[in-house]
């Protein structure tokens, strides 16, 4: 297990709850779910893209 | 006689109910239902905690709304259709719980809006936010508590896939559960 790694994968999703944080404070219902979502599927991506690629790992 | 009538037989899901609910790739279905309903969560949750009278002036906001629903009027139907459920409210009134239910409604809205939108024990978060939406609706307030709360339960149901474009994708395989510890626990036990 590599401890740098899932400190990376830790704080990008620490990430995207801070971008869900600040969309909600920003108090758009609509214009703020879209980078909610976004933040969700890099996050997921890049994550997915790790485990597989540079852990190969697949689930 | 209970032999005749009971049987040892596990009965199967359909497929379609193994596809919808246990399958990968309807993952993308439930990763919209599941940031629509965490979004709601997490809108709600947020506006008290930086909103008045919730995580300040001692719950004023949560003591207001308990005054109101506990009134039985004397035309018309009461907020509240069980007695008990009244009967609860008002123990909780009388002793001032709203001072820190308040926060215990604030932060856990918010809780659950965010461990949905990062997928994180998804479905133990659904679980949560049914709950209130359960209790609210108890409460006499509809608002859009209905179609969350079915929602939620479908999230339950697809606890497997619901969280899988999020956290669950990496938490679950490595948790496990209690009838199959996954990769965290296999390893503690190897040493």
């Amino acid at each position: 297990l590599n401890v740098w790694l899932l400190a990376a994968g830790v704080a990008a999703w620490v990430g995207v709850a801070i971008v869900a944080i600040l969309m909600a404070e920003w108090g758009e219902p609509v214009l703020g779910f879209f980078p909610m979502l976004a933040a969700v599927l890099v996050a997921w991506a890049v994550g997915e893209y790790v485990t597989r690629v540079v852990w190969g790992q697949r689930s | 006689m209970i032999e005749r009538l009971f049987r040892e037989e596990q009965l199967q899901d359909p497929r379609w109910y193994q596809f919808l609910f246990g399958n990968i790739l309807m993952s993308p279905l439930w990763l919209v239902a599941r940031l629509y309903l965490g979004w709601q969560w997490l809108q709600s949750g947020w506006g008290k905690v930086t909103g008045d009278g919730w995580l300040n002036e001692d719950g004023r906001a949560l003591r207001t709304f308990w005054e109101r629903i506990v009134v039985v009027p004397e035309q018309g139907r009461p907020p509240i259709t069980f007695g008990w459920y009244r009967d609860f409210i008002n123990f909780m009134l009388e002793r001032e719980w709203y001072t820190w239910f308040a926060w215990l409604i604030a932060l856990g809205e918010t809780a659950v809006g965010i461990a949905l939108i990062v997928g994180a024990f998804t479905a133990i978060a659904a679980l949560f936010g049914a709950t209130m939406n359960f209790n609210f609706m108890l409460a006499g307030s509809a608002s859009t508590n209905p179609v969350l709360f079915i929602i939620a339960i479908l999230m339950i149901l697809a606890w497997k896939t619901a969280g899988y474009i999020g956290l669950d994708r990496w938490l679950l395989p490595a948790l496990g559960t209690p009838w199959q510890p996954g990769r965290l626990f296999r390893l503690i036990q190897a040493r």
